[in-house]
């Protein structure tokens, strides 16, 4: 599954949803809501992919994760041009996952429960630096505190699923209508 | 069953992805259009974060999250290192648990 839907949201979605034998289409529109966050990513890296051919850009398209798209954007923002950069991290990622994978097979559950280590809170943390180094404008901080609190609301109403694709798509509004 | 099940995971997945890439339209984009999609990457990183800090594992936090988040910007803004803030973040998640 890892080799095929590089997406880890939708993963531990889909492993739930299988263990509560759930119907395929309750699986698959799950998985469609969970990644249309995708979407907006996607958009917002066009800029930097317009340069490359049609393939290319199609198989940059497969690699493209919440960590692969955060690392690239901060990269962008820093000044950087480089597409190796988005390259190396998501295919390294990708190689990495699927390691992780087979080795959370084989000694998975002899490990516990990670959130004791604050493991988990790494990506958070990795996450919200690139957003600190990313702030240009007065009003990317409210932006941001505003795209955080409603997503994490949403994920409290039970709503995850559609809880960053509805705040990431909401919050930039604000953009608009913000004095340069 | 399940095969089947991944296999369409996959393609829903990949068109999500894949679709904003393969699209291309001509001319320039409206104002209000760039200023949008200028603040977008912002917003969705923010997103990604907010319920890990605000929810963690579907709950409402018990503030350690939010504490150790104010830690990583503070860390961040100061050194602007991003390995810095992780340190921080992670020790000071694990030790705010642990209160």
């Amino acid at each position: 599954m890892s080799l095929l839907v590089f997406a880890g949201a939708s993963q531990f979605a889909m492993v739930q949803l299988f263990s509560q034998s759930a119907p395929i289409p309750i699986v698959i529109a799950s998985v469609l809501f969970i990644n249309l966050r995708h979407l907006l990513m996607a958009t917002s890296l066009r800029p930097q992919l317009r340069r490359l051919p049609l393939a290319r850009r199609l198989f940059a398209a497969f690699f493209l994760t919440d960590e692969s798209f955060a690392m690239a954007t901060g990269h962008f923002r820093r000044g950087g041009r480089s597409l190796a950069y988005y390259f190396t991290f998501a295919i390294a990622l990708y190689v990495l996952w699927n390691l992780a994978t087979v080795m959370g097979i084989v000694v998975g559950g002899a490990i516990g429960d990670p959130r004791r280590f604050g493991v988990d809170f790494a990506i958070s943390a990795t996450f919200i630096g690139i957003v600190v180094l990313a702030i240009r404008r007065p009003a990317d901080i409210l932006i941001a505190f505003i795209a955080a609190l409603v997503a994490g609301a949403l994920a409290l109403a039970r709503a995850s699923t559609i809880a960053v694709i509805t705040a990431g798509a909401l919050a930039p509004v604000i953009a608009v209508f913000a004095r340069r | 069953m399940t095969w089947v099940a991944i296999v369409s995971c996959a393609v829903v997945t990949y068109l999500v992805r894949s679709l904003p890439f393969a699209v291309t339209f001509r001319g320039r984009l409206p104002d209000a259009a760039s200023r949008y999609l200028e603040a977008l990457p912002v917003a969705i990183i923010a997103a990604l974060v907010g319920p890990a800090v605000v929810a963690p594992a579907g709950a409402l936090t018990s503030g350690a999250e939010p504490l150790a988040a104010a830690l990583v910007i503070a860390t961040v803004a100061w050194r602007r290192s991003l390995l810095a803030g992780v340190i921080v973040g992670v020790v000071a998640v694990a030790v705010l648990r642990m209160l």
